[in-house]
C-alpha cells in the first residue's frame, strides 16, 4: 500500500490485522477538523458513524480542561449516517473511540466506518484497541 | 468468554490502496485528492487549499435502469459541489463511491476541474469499470 508523502495535508496510517481469520484492513486519516477510522472485512465501507462533541461550550470546556481548569466532563453526540442502525456495539465503539480522541487533546469530529463480518463485542474491542495505538500517529 | 484471535504480521494487505496527490489548478488554486481503494468500493476526498473534511456523499448504481443514487451524509444538500462530483463519478465509471469535498459552492470550473484530474487518476490507476 503506498502511503501519502510528507508534504500532504492529510496524514494517514493504516495497518492489516487477522481477527480470527478475517482479514481486516484499518485506514486512518486525520484532517483539519475530522479523523476518519475505516475499518473493513468485507471490501466495503459497510457502516458509516460520525461522532462529535455535542456543542461549542464543550470544546471550550475541553481546552479550559487543557489548561488546568476544573471543568465537568465533555459530552458527545453518536450517530449513524449510513447504514445498520440497529447494532448497538457500533456506536459503543465510536463512542470508544471519540473519548479517546478528546482525552487525548483533540477537538476533531470522527467519521467512523465499520465494514464488519459480525459485530461481536471482542472484535469491536480489538478494533478499538489497535485504532487507539494507531491514533497517536496521526492526531 | 470469546477467543479473539488476531495477527498482525504477515497480512497482506492488497485488498486495499491509499493514493494521494495534490495538483494546481488554474489560479493559485491547490487541489488534494486521497483515493482509497477498497475491493467493491472507493472513497475519495477532495481537498481545495486546505485540510478541512468537507461534506459527505455517497453514491452508487441503482441497477438495472442507468440511474445513480446519490446522497449527502454529513452536511452537504444537493447543491453543493460534492453531490454533482459524486453523481457524474459514478455515471462515469459504474463504481460505488463515497466522497468527501470541500470544494466551494458556484465555481463550476474549479468543479469541472476538480473531477477531470480526479477521473484522470481513476482510469490511470486502472480503478474505473466498463460504463453503465
Amino acid at each position: 500500500m503506498r502511503t501519502s508523502n510528507p508534504a500532504f495535508p492529510v496524514r494517514n496510517t493504516s495497518l492489516c490485522l487477522d481477527i480470527n481469520g478475517h482479514k481486516t484492513d484499518i485506514i486512518i486519516s486525520s484532517y483539519e477538523d475530522h479523523i476518519l477510522v475505516m475499518a473493513t472485512q468485507i471490501g466495503s465501507m459497510g457502516t458509516i458513524l460520525q461522532a462529535s462533541l455535542r456543542d461549542l461550550e464543550t470544546v471550550v470546556a475541553l481546552n479550559f480542561r487543557k489548561e488546568g481548569g476544573v471543568t465537568t466532563d465533555p459530552t458527545y453526540s453518536i450517530s449513524v449516517v449510513f447504514g445498520k442502525r440497529d447494532e448497538p456495539m457500533l456506536i459503543a465503539c465510536a463512542r470508544q473511540l471519540i473519548e479517546h480522541i478528546s482525552n487525548s487533546g483533540s477537538s476533531k469530529t470522527l467519521v467512523l466506518s465499520l465494514g464488519l463480518r459480525d459485530h461481536s463485542l471482542g472484535i469491536l474491542k480489538t478494533i478499538v484497541s489497535a485504532v487507539t495505538e494507531k491514533l497517536a500517529e496521526v492526531i | 468468554m470469546e477467543q479473539i484471535k488476531t495477527e498482525n504480521d504477515g497480512c497482506q494487505s492488497d485488498g486495499v490502496q491509499l493514493t494521494c496527490f495534490s495538483e494546481e489548478s488554474d489560479g493559485d488554486v491547490l487541489l488534494h485528492f486521497q483515493i482509497i481503494r477498497l475491493r467493491k468500493q472507493i472513497y475519495v476526498w477532495i481537498g481545495c487549499n486546505s485540510a478541512s473534511f468537507g461534506h459527505l456523499y455517497a453514491a452508487l448504481p441503482t441497477r438495472p435502469s442507468n440511474a445513480v443514487g446519490v446522497t449527502s451524509l454529513i452536511g452537504g444538500s444537493s447543491d453543493n459541489t460534492g453531490f454533482g462530483i459524486a453523481r457524474r463519478l459514478v455515471l462515469k465509471t459504474g463504481l460505488n463511491v463515497v466522497l468527501a469535498c470541500n470544494l466551494p459552492k458556484n465555481n463550476p470550473m474549479l468543479e469541472a476541474s476538480a473531477e477531470k484530474k480526479l477521473l484522470h487518476k481513476l482510469i490511470s490507476l486502472g480503478y474505473t469499470k466498463p460504463q453503465i
